[in-house]
């Protein structure tokens, strides 16, 4: 304090060296750091992009081998702030389309770097952000010139948008399996009363070791990642299953309040073993009077949810026993088997069961998972059990799975298909740039220079696929300034054909959210000025 | 007189030395008759010294002074004198600090000039935003451009920065918008008047300069505030234009018209009430700032319990807080004693019999929805899914507070007098979707005027701008719902202010016209920071501005998309009458205080154990 005076304007602590930076310092650190960002990811962009190996947690143990940008993101510790806004840009893409997470933050990049231009040649930030602004309205309405409608009834184009998701991931090879199973799996939990909602959360996805990425299935049923508990030898196989799903436990009583039981003499203990016995028992002939034969049982952590004796009885009545079924679980679980959730003995009936054709627990590669199949009045609900050779691909069929979920997710909300390969952003790089002609002033000069930054997707495409990138680049200008408004990159040729025809389209809100996102978090970094330390 | 001359002593000795020095030990030192004392004993003064960790400027000190005060014989006097003095300088504990005169003045001047010149670069529709880094846990990043924000999570450590912050706050309590603008007012306030003090102007006269000013600055305003109070439409248009003003310099901005429509509508909703706890903000990740909309009724971001009716007509609310797994005695170490299993199967039995009650007790509330700010366990889940009874768990405090509030039923905690309990009403409750979470939604809820905004944006940290600005501009349009004058904006109030006031400096003889010229300066420097801020040519604008404003009833204002001075009237930009006032009255009274400042006392930070 009393340096105050020797010292001017330590009115704040001074604990790290960027409050003393200039604005521009500021703004060219941010743009830097965000940029070194979306080069990191820049190479896993398209059907030729590359993986990258994530080693994570103590000493590096955890390793993710990944092509998804939100997943590398995420898994990248990043402390600079704008370059965590870029991660975050990532995950919002995640959460508003599912695909396109790489996309968007190369978009981002590219964006700043023009912006950077702009800012060195004099343009003051915010004509700069507001210009974005104005882009960004602009290239939806062009991107929207350009949509193909779609139905949900066409399951071939569904099929194929979900098949350019996962054509630039790890299981490509397996996109002819996995993407007629991400539309099936969609399209059987879309309810016909809002044709226009997908919940995701209504498809499970069960992850096991074993096989190969081939034997993954869609599962018209329910399947537990567990085996079916049969320590005293209970039935492995039920058919015309009555499903009761308890949220109650199978155990010695024990009450809310603390209690302790008083054994004075040896004839006393062999009493209350009679007594938890019998009632053990009562329970389970109470389970068996309702006509029950398969019991899934909710985890329970105040105390046990069967032992060894109430498995024996329940063995014995020829009831197959699912135990820690998770509390989270159990939802998802009686949607599905169209049943009720029974909290208490009393309460067992047979109303509140559900009925299953069969139930039987099957061996997948190492362990056995417990299949629920026939069910009858199933709920819109869908399963899939994906396989692979190890955890790492298992990982990333996961990871692809949902990508081409999320994929069909947008078509149903919003049924418009766009071409891929590069032609969406080369379309809108022409047209916003003849646009920028028309206006004037620096609104004019920095839309040009952002119409251009667009031109990074197909750039990358190119050079990602080892193509000259300016050839390509130029050759889909020409084609497309020829009105060939769909020509494309087609990688696997490498050349520019009509990318419709090779069947690479993605949906409009991929692209959209895409843009708008981007020109967002692209506009927010070139406001800020300064970074100052807070609590 | 000794005081002063002391202070510049200081202040050479602060320089020559580059040291820091204390107050109270020079200022007793350095007095004439005991600087006598101070040299005779100038060994023990460095003992001493010593000992308080300021050996060295004492021994600088001595040395300059030794030079002045002839050398005479040492060792003379008994130590005790000594013991005494320093028993005088020891007024203040260990390590308490006491800055005293123009240092302290100096020191309060230039904290509260670096917190205005902090956030100076928001100001305005062309203002940047801050990166605010915390250095906490997780290190989280918030992106802002609202004044208050960014002030009240700074580290500050200067006195007067904190009486700066402190309004900064008031101001977004009171009236919820300007919050910058006030901290840059009194910020040039306060760089005005270290010039005055500089030209050895008496700090009081520059306050009472400054008191005739505001006072007259505020006339000023208000003959020519507007008050379209009669005319709806004319009415309603003034709420918008403030509302996109209030919105023009935030994150909103590009949607401003849309927001501004928003919020205006949530705004007449409350029908003159400034209860904002009725607008609820729910904040949900995904889609763009365009696709957040205005919803009629409340939405509760939780699960309808499993098996339960996923819809209700004519619903009848119990709002409750109360456990719902058993009630146990709470006495500690209370435990049941049983000798047999069978027992503890009917104490089982008994509690699940005393829950089923509790239920069958709720459930006589004649209800069909029933919402609880706990935990609603698997049984009663159960027993409620049975009587087909809406059972909502684990509704946060505050959800079930606006719940109670807009479905007009009471919070309840025990259930044996059903005729007592308020219950809440509403017509529909049903399950929707936004993005992809899951919400419960309460429409034709009793308080008609509630509502709720939900804002969807790319992600959180745009979520977060987006609710500080609109919170902003809600307040706003509250306020002026019930204070309806308007004034323009665009620096338009700060010009028609200077120039009431330059007229006044005039007017007035003695020294406090300088300190009332200097606040018709304070105040254009607004202005010239809104032209800085967008990058134009502040020192042309403002005379240009000002030459507009000599005519009579101008009503020109710095136009930032254009960059020039356009007419406020047609851009339709508009503020609030009362923000501004409490702009002016609050910036004059914090420099006012802390011009007043002449000591500054810290007390020594309690001692802490370290954790480290």
């Amino acid at each position: 304090m009393a340096a105050a005076a020797a010292a001017p304007a330590v009115s704040r602590k001074t604990e790290t060296y960027t409050d003393t930076k200039r604005r521009d310092d500021v703004r060219g650190a941010n743009i830097a750091a965000a940029r070194a960002v979306a080069d990191a990811v820049r190479t896993s962009l398209g059907p030729r992009g590359m993986d990258k190996m994530i080693a994570s947690g103590d000493q590096a143990h955890e390793v993710i081998i990944t092509n998804d940008g939100a997943t590398i993101l995420s898994r990248m510790s990043l402390v600079q702030p704008a370059a965590r806004m870029l991660a975050e840009l990532s995950r919002s893409q995640d959460a508003a389309a599912g695909d396109g997470t790489t996309t968007v933050v190369v978009l981002a990049g590219s964006l700043l770097r023009r912006a950077q231009t702009l800012l060195s040649a004099g343009a003051h930030p915010t004509a700069a952000a507001d210009a974005l602004h104005r882009l960004a309205t602009c290239a939806v309405d062009v991107l929207h010139g350009m949509a193909i409608p779609v139905e949900l009834s066409d399951r071939e184009s569904l099929v194929k948008s979900a098949s350019t998701a996962l054509n630039s991931k790890v299981v490509s090879q397996y996109s002819s399996l996995l993407s007629p199973l991400a539309v099936d799996a969609a399209l059987s939990v879309v309810d016909p009363a809002h044709p226009d909602l997908l919940d995701l959360r209504d498809i499970r996805i069960v992850k096991k070791l074993g096989g190969t990425v081939d034997d993954t299935e869609l599962v018209r049923g329910l399947i537990f990642d567990k085996k079916a508990s049969h320590a005293a030898g209970g039935p492995t196989r039920v058919e015309n299953a009555k499903i009761a799903v308890i949220q109650f436990q199978v155990s010695p009583p024990k009450t809310d309040i603390e209690q302790s039981v008083i054994v004075s003499d040896y004839a006393q203990m062999d009493r209350i073993l009679r007594e938890e016995r019998n009632y053990i028992l009562g329970m389970v002939k109470k389970i068996k009077a309702a006509g029950c034969n398969v019991l899934l049982i909710q985890k329970s952590i105040l105390r046990d949810a069967v032992t060894d004796l109430s498995l024996h009885y329940l063995a014995k009545a020829k009831i197959l026993v699912v135990k820690d079924v998770e509390r989270d679980e159990i939802e998802f679980v009686t949607k599905t088997l169209n049943c009720l959730p029974i909290a208490n003995i009393e309460h067992f009936r047979a109303d509140k069961l559900g009925h299953a054709d069969l139930v039987e627990e099957v061996s997948v590669g190492e362990g056995k998972v417990v299949k629920i199949t026939g069910i009858k009045d199933m709920g819109r609900t869908a399963t899939v059990l994906v396989r692979g050779s190890n955890q790492l691909v298992i990982d990333e069929a996961d990871r692809s799975l949902h990508d081409a979920l999320c994929v069909i997710r947008c078509l149903v909300n919003k049924r418009f298909m766009i071409a891929g390969g590069g032609a969406p952003e080369i379309e809108m790089s022409m047209q916003l740039a003849a646009w920028a002609k028309e206006l004037q002033g620096m609104e004019s000069y920095c839309i040009k220079e952002f119409a251009d930054a667009l031109e990074v997707i197909p750039y990358t495409l190119a050079e990602n696929a080892g193509l000259n990138p300016i050839a390509i680049v130029t050759e889909l200008r020409n084609r497309h300034a020829r009105g060939e408004k769909n020509a494309g990159i087609n990688v696997r040729k490498g050349q520019i054909t009509n990318i419709l025809e090779e069947n690479v389209v993605q949906p409009l809100l991929v692209s959209t959210s895409a843009i708008t996102l981007a020109c967002e978090c692209v506009r927010m970094i070139l406001k800020i000025d300064d970074i100052v330390t807070v609590r | 007189m000794t005081s002063s001359t002391v202070a510049k002593q200081d202040d050479l000795m602060d320089r020559r030395i580059g040291l820091r020095l204390s107050g109270p030990t020079l200022s007793i030192l350095c007095h004439p008759c005991l600087a006598g004392h101070a040299f005779y004993r100038n060994t023990g003064v460095r003992l001493i010294g010593g000992i308080r960790g300021r050996l060295y400027h004492l021994t600088a000190l001595l040395f300059s002074l030794a030079w002045i005060c002839p050398p005479g014989p040492r060792l003379t006097f008994s130590t005790l004198p000594w013991l005494f003095f320093v028993q005088m300088e020891r007024v203040l504990k260990d390590d308490a600090v006491e800055e005293k005169g123009e240092r302290a003045r100096m020191a309060s001047f230039i904290g509260a000039m670096a917190i205005a010149d902090l956030v100076k670069t928001t100001l305005g529709p062309k203002g940047m935003d801050k990166i605010l880094q915390s250095t906490g846990r997780g290190r989280n990043v918030t992106v802002t451009n609202d004044g208050a924000t960014i002030l009240k999570s700074l580290h500050i450590d200067n006195p007067a920065a904190k009486v700066l912050v402190d309004i900064s706050k008031v101001q977004d309590d009171e009236v919820g918008d300007g919050t910058t603008s006030v901290v840059v007012l009194a910020g040039e306030l306060l760089r005005e008047a270290e010039k005055l003090v500089n030209m050895k102007i008496h700090p009081m006269t520059i306050i009472a300069g400054y008191r005739m000013a505001a006072e007259c600055a505020r006339n000023a305003l208000l003959q020519k505030t507007m008050d379209n109070k009669e005319n709806i439409d004319k009415f309603r248009s003034d709420l918008m234009n403030i509302a996109m003003t209030t919105l023009s310099s935030k994150i909103l901005s590009q949607d401003k018209e849309y927001f501004a429509e928003l919020a205006v509508d949530a705004v007449l909703r409350l029908k003159g009430s400034t209860n904002l706890e009725a607008i609820q903000i729910l904040k949900k990740p995904g889609g763009s700032l365009k696709d957040s909309f205005l919803d009629e009724g409340f939405i509760l971001d939780k699960k309808i319990g499993i098996g339960q009716p996923k819809r209700i007509e004519n619903a009848k609310i119990l709002v409750a807080n109360t456990a719902m797994d058993t009630d146990k005695v709470k006495i500690y170490g209370a435990r049941v004693r049983v000798d047999s299993m069978a027992k503890v199967a009917e104490i089982e039995a008994a509690e699940k019999q005393k829950m089923r009650e509790k239920v069958q007790k709720i459930i006589g509330h004649g209800i069909n929805c029933f919402v609880n700010r706990q935990l609603i366990y698997n049984f009663p889940e159960e027993l409620f899914a049975d009587a087909g009874i809406l059972a909502i768990e684990h509704a946060d405090f505050e959800g079930i507070e606006r719940l109670a509030l807009v479905t007009g039923g009471e919070i309840a905690s025990t259930f044996d007098n059903p005729e007592s309990v308020k219950l809440g009403h509403c017509k529909v409750i049903e399950e929707i979707m936004i993005g992809e979470d899951k919400l419960i939604h309460f429409s034709g809820v009793e308080m008609g005027q509630a509502c709720t905004i939900v804002l969807r944006g790319a992600s959180e940290h745009v979520l977060d701008e987006a609710e500080r600005s609109l919170h902003d501009a809600l307040c706003v349009l509250s306020q002026t719902v019930n204070d309806t004058r308007v004034v323009f904006g665009g620096g338009w109030p700060e010009m028609v202010m200077a120039k009431e006031v330059d007229e006044l400096a005039r007017k007035t003889p003695g020294k406090k016209s300088h300190a009332i010229d200097a606040f018709s300066r304070a105040l254009q420097a607004i202005p010239t920071i809104i032209a800085d801020n967008a990058g134009l040519d502040s020192a042309e604008l403002i005379s240009q501005l000002r030459a507009e404003h000599h005519k009579e009833n101008s009503v020109a204002g710095i136009d930032v998309i254009s960059g020039s001075v356009g007419d406020m009237q047609k851009r339709g930009i508009s503020e609030s009458f009362k923000v501004k006032q409490a702009i002016l009255l609050s910036a004059t009274e914090a420099a006012e205080m802390i011009l007043r400042v002449d000591e500054i006392i810290t007390c020594a930070p309690r001692q802490r154990e370290d954790r480290m």
